[in-house]
């Protein structure tokens, strides 16, 4: 049993370490950098119109100015030399309807692009967790 | 009762679309599975997990149904849940232990138990998420944290001669209180439980017990492990920690540790096909279940459960 519970408690300090730290740099590399990013926005923001659960929030939108941003972002929570220099979170999201169900169909798709894009399972979960606390400020319907 | 219910919630599960959200939103495999109890979580053990498709701002139901097969025993669970905003938990689940087994008991005296018997447990269940989000909250540790009873009323049939001479009640609630938090760059879910609880083997053998025996409730400790494989599919380990309330009365009947009661742990693997299907497959390690009639066997063993949840 106390063994149990040390195994459990240095997997959790192990996680913790991690789980706060930044991006390896090494992350970028595996988005294939910004040629890489660039190709991953361009999917991902096909796939946004398309599906039914995010279309309504994307189809109107300026879309280029979007992945350009999203890229910037991206590579920045990666490791790589960029700093997103766009609106907050909060800011950006403020005026829209927007419920943890959108950010979790957002989530989906994210998935389904990296998928398409043969970005390993756990790369995707390095990226996914720079980016889930972010729901904070994202979701204004709670 | 718990049939009825459980066969309208399946329904309603089927038609689940049409009647309510056109689409629940949680995020594949993060509302658990159903636990043998009823509640969301790992296989034998809850989870701050609220269970159903379900998130914020929606209603969602899951039924679910298992099997475990052991040496001796055999146990058929079946229950649904009701998920409401990713905040409160109302589980329903019978229990059917197939104690066959304890016909062995007339020998120890005249008690009657007819071959064959079955125990039946019916298990109400409530859960409600308190704090944090187990999945999103990806920079901080703190967990999900939820608070949660379940209700069981024991149908022992012909055993009931022997949960009267052991003095054991045949009603119990449990109390606990769960964390769970998914290190999601590591694609690892942790879950503590610690439950207040009087019952013996989860309360088939009732709750409490005549002196010598230990009728007093205890916090008992119950640890679970997963590591994603992918976004469908999860491996992990589960310890569930008992209460050994029956054995000092055993000793003191003259029986030895004929009623010794052990931990529960398993290893599983649980694969969700679809965004409303989950297969759950365990190897299930029930420690020692009545030695004294099962020739002191560690009662191990597979379980299988589906769950469909909406």
């Amino acid at each position: 049993m106390k063994k149990l519970f040390c195994i459990l408690a240095l997997t959790l300090a192990a996680a913790a370490g991690a789980q706060t730290a930044p991006a390896d740099p090494a992350l970028y590399q595996t988005f294939g950098e910004k040629p890489g990013l660039v190709k991953l926005m361009d999917d991902f923001m096909l796939r946004l119109v398309a599906d039914p659960r995010t279309g309504p929030h994307f189809k109107d939108v300026n879309q280029v100015h979007i992945k350009e941003e999203l890229v910037e972002q991206f590579c920045q929570v990666t490791g790589g030399p960029c700093v997103y220099k766009g609106a907050d979170m909060k800011t950006a999201h403020a005026d829209l309807d927007i419920r943890k169900r959108d950010f979790n169909a957002l989530v989906e798709v994210l998935q389904q692009s990296m998928d398409s894009q043969g970005i390993p399972f756990r790369a995707q979960n390095q990226l996914l967790a720079q980016l889930a606390y972010m729901h904070h400020d994202v979701i204004t319907v709670r | 009762m718990i049939r009825t219910l459980s066969a309208a919630a399946l329904a309603c599960a089927a038609f689940a679309s049409p009647l309510a959200q056109a689409d629940t939103g949680k995020l594949v495999l993060t509302g658990g599975i159903s636990s043998i109890d009823g509640g969301a979580g790992g296989g034998l053990t809850p989870w701050a997990v609220i269970g159903s498709n379900a998130t914020e701002g929606e209603i969602g139901v899951a039924a679910h149904i298992s099997r475990l097969h052991t040496h001796d025993y055999r146990l058929t669970t079946y229950g649904a849940i009701l998920g409401y905003r990713d905040r409160v938990e109302v589980s329903l689940a019978q229990q059917d232990f197939d104690a066959g087994a304890a016909v062995a008991l007339n020998g120890i005296a005249p008690f009657g138990v007819t071959a064959g018997q079955h125990i039946k447990m019916d298990v109400l269940g409530l859960k409600v998420r308190v704090a944090g989000d187990a999945v999103l909250d990806s920079d901080t540790l703190m967990p999900q944290i939820a608070v949660g009873l379940e209700h069981k009323r024991t149908h022992p049939g012909s055993i009931a001669s022997v949960l009267d001479f052991l003095g054991t009640r045949t009603s119990g609630t449990d109390l606990y209180v769960s964390a769970t938090k998914l290190f999601l760059a590591q694609g690892v879910l942790l879950n503590a439980t610690l439950r207040n609880t009087n019952a013996n083997q989860n309360g088939l053998l009732g709750f409490g017990s005549a002196a010598p025996g230990r009728n007093s409730r205890s916090w008992q400790p119950e640890l679970s492990a997963a590591l994603l494989l992918r976004r469908d599919l999860a491996i992990g380990a589960e310890y569930r920690r008992k209460p050994n309330n029956l054995e000092a009365l055993g000793r003191a009947a003259g029986l030895g540790d004929a009623l010794h009661e052990d931990a529960w742990k398993d290893v599983f693997v649980a694969w969700a096909p679809t965004h409303n299907l989950s297969l759950t497959l365990a190897y299930v390690q029930l420690g020692r279940v009545i030695p004294g009639i099962t020739a002191n066997r560690k009662q191990s063993g597979a379980y299988l459960s589906a769950q469909a949840a909406f």
